[in-house]
């Protein structure tokens, strides 16, 4: 057990990016010079015009910027209740919100002269986005994924391949996200010198939640400015899906000071709260130290990394950014859990309502929205944030409901 | 730093340099790894490094990751190596520094780690996802709980070929043994060359006056041949664990693997001794 003692020490290490006691650089000391240059590079990236109005002109003219604030009408007459708004980062270019990062990042790797990128992904929409901008760029491109992840997202694969990347299948642990992730800072901490590396969610060691979170705000920033627009006031609850949560905190963070909007993040409760049945990483796991950072994490009494499971391979990770562990630790947002069947559900519910197939792992948050609006007044307002389409999941839905006719 | 360790480095190098050699604990069982240590004791080996298994092991690369799942796979805990320790420490005065990386540790109870590590005749610890940046809190809480348990316990910081100067000056500024120096940029095993530009950062390094010893990718005596005029000690791991896990595929009967492990000791010797 970590004692407060050590808990509240963990806070105090040299390297800045803290995010209360969570958070850090505890990687090899290879990287460590890597990491601060990489700060060094995206504090000055922030600083240039130039940068931010090429990034904003990428935002719009590709991605397809401000992503659309729809109200869900038919969806919340069927469950009666609060209104529902869904944030449409299915609508952005490749799919989901993970295009607004990678874009980013890519053009920080061009201002660092870096010629090659590497990535991890566990759904493929990272893949998939950072082997976008890397195309879009001419740089060359190397992604990461777990052996299990890379035949339930099979479609990802290939797009990934058809915008040039390689990607390379990783065979060892659990085959999934964190084996990605620690096959890709493997490749990184040996090619340090010419590599740059795509971090695809807000954890990681610093300043990869920073940076990741900073590049996903506009999420947030928007959704405020159309609601204002909108219902001329903010909503009163944010609902979003949390694997390792870069589109949550990007979605929340604008609303922070906000203490009259609820933060909501939903976690993979998979098959139920078993060890190795789930990914509810801050609602089952505690503290520990995973690819670089102090955060919450799903583990055994050794300190071991325990598997994992989900429908979605974008929530199937046995970690979560340091800044959410935060927010749970301080109150200010709440995490809660659905589990496969109910996500399942709610994609049908969504795409049957609505004609909008969410990705599974936005359905999570779609489930959960369903939960909460019939307790809520009718005057009330929630916005989910639909990070992608469902596209890729055909297959696995196909599967998932073959299996339950022949249970049934 | 504790006298075993003190001594190894204070005292001339039998051989061409002093060897510093790596096992995973638990691997492929506890029995077998007293037995290897013992063994490697025995055949000179100057320090010894035992790996704690960890389900992910971001700066190794494929053998000591093979390793790590077996002895996880076959139950092996922060608890039992440290029996390990014990039952070698009866025996043995080779200095021994656990390798492993920081969760284990932290969960097994920082406070306690040290304590129940320093009891039991650690003299070390080398945390691969530890930096010196980060180490700070951590590092001065374990050197005084260690004080306060009676002995004393090294934390070894590795300097990195892409290390900044002044992390480097600032590491080097307190003397915890030894310095382990990276070969290259990269994970544990494969085969490095010692290629002019490694010589001449470990020339560079002399001014640190601190002890060092260089790792990653060593496996051969002509390697250590070529280090061995510019360094204090050299730390082969991979090339270690590989040749055992080797023989432990055979699965030959009790005695005849302790027949063969006899060749693998025999390689060990003639690693550092002068050609």
């Amino acid at each position: 057990m970590i004692s407060d003692k050590i808990h509240e020490l963990m806070g105090q290490g040299d390297a800045p990016g803290r995010f209360g006691p969570f958070g850090g650089a505890y990687v090899p000391e290879t990287l460590v010079p890597a990491l601060r240059e990489l700060e060094r590079a995206y504090r000055a990236a922030q600083e240039d015009d130039a940068f931010r109005t090429e990034f904003q002109a990428l935002l719009s003219k590709y991605v397809g910027r401000p992503s659309l604030l729809y109200e869900a009408t038919r969806l919340t007459e069927a469950l009666g209740g609060a209104r529902i708004f869904l944030k449409r980062e299915d609508l952005n270019h490749t799919g989901a919100h993970k295009i607004n990062n990678t874009l980013g990042q890519v053009l920080l790797a061009k201002r660092m002269g870096k010629t090659r990128v590497i990535a991890e992904t566990g759904a493929g929409q990272h893949g998939v986005a950072t082997a976008t901008a890397c195309a879009l760029f001419g740089l060359s491109c190397v992604v990461y994924m777990g052996e299990e992840d890379v035949r339930r997202q099979h479609l990802n694969v290939l797009r990934m391949r058809l915008l040039g990347a390689e990607v390379r299948a990783v065979t060892i642990g659990s085959r999934t996200l964190k084996d990605a992730i620690n096959e890709a800072l493997r490749d990184w901490v040996t090619n340090v010198d010419n590599t740059f590396y795509c971090f695809g969610t807000a954890a990681g060691p610093h300043p990869y939640p920073t940076i990741v979170r900073d590049f996903q705000r506009i999420i947030g920033e928007e959704t405020r400015a159309q609601a204002l627009d909108r219902i001329a006031r903010l909503p009163d609850a944010l609902v979003a899906c949390v694997g390792g949560g870069s589109n949550a905190i990007g979605f929340f963070r604008p609303f922070i000071e906000d203490e009259g909007v609820r933060l909501i993040g939903v976690e993979a409760g998979g098959k139920g709260d078993a060890s190795g049945n789930n990914a509810a990483t801050l609602s089952l796991g505690r503290p520990g130290v995973l690819h670089g950072a102090y955060s919450y994490l799903l583990q055994d009494e050794d300190g071991q990394i325990t598997m994992t499971h989900s429908v979605s391979a974008g929530l199937d990770y046995p970690g979560v950014g340091p800044e959410h562990s935060y927010l749970q630790e301080i109150g200010r947002a709440e995490y809660v859990r659905i589990s496969d069947e109910e996500a399942v559900r709610a994609c049908e519910l969504l795409a049957r309502t609505e004609g909008i197939l969410p990705a599974l792992e936005s359905a999570h948050a779609v489930a959960y929205a369903a939960k909460l609006a019939p307790e809520l007044p009718s005057e009330q307002v929630i916005v989910v944030n639909l990070s992608g389409r469902g596209d890729k999941d055909v297959e696995t839905l196909a599967a998932y409901l073959k299996g339950r006719s022949q249970h049934e | 730093m504790s006298e075993r360790l003190n001594r190894a480095f204070s005292e001339p190098a039998a051989g061409l340099t002093r060897l510093i050699m790596y096992l995973m604990a638990g691997d492929p069982d506890p029995d077998t790894s007293v037995r290897r240590l013992s063994g490697l004791a025995e055949s000179g080996v100057d320090v010894i490094e035992l790996g704690i298994p960890f389900s992910d092991p971001m700066a190794d690369g494929p053998v000591i990751q093979a390793a790590a799942e077996r002895a996880l796979a076959q139950g092996m805990t922060f608890t039992k190596t440290l029996d390990i320790v014990r039952a070698f420490r009866k025996s043995y005065s080779t200095p021994l520094l656990l390798m492993g990386y920081l969760n284990p540790m932290l969960q097994y109870g920082w406070e306690k780690f040290i304590q129940d590590a320093v009891t039991a005749g650690v003299d070390g610890l080398i945390i691969p996802d530890l930096p010196w940046r980060e180490s700070k809190g951590l590092r001065s809480l374990g050197t005084g709980l260690a004080q306060a348990a009676g002995g004393h316990l090294s934390f070894i910081p590795m300097i990195a070929q892409t290390g900044e100067p002044e992390d480097i000056k600032a590491l080097a500024s307190e003397n915890q043994g030894f310095a382990y120096v990276l070969s290259r940029n990269g994970i544990t095993g494969g085969e490095v060359e010692i290629p002019a530009t490694v010589l001449n950062f470990i020339k560079d390094l002399r001014q640190l006056k601190l002890p060092l010893c260089v790792g990653f990718g060593i496996r051969n005596s002509e390697q250590v041949q070529r280090l061995a005029p510019f360094v204090d000690g050299v730390v082969v791991g991979s090339a270690l664990v590989e040749r055992f896990a080797a023989l432990d595929a055979k699965q030959l009967n009790p005695g005849a693997l302790i027949e063969r492990e006899q060749e693998i000791f025999a390689w060990v010797r003639s690693l550092k001794a002068t050609p």
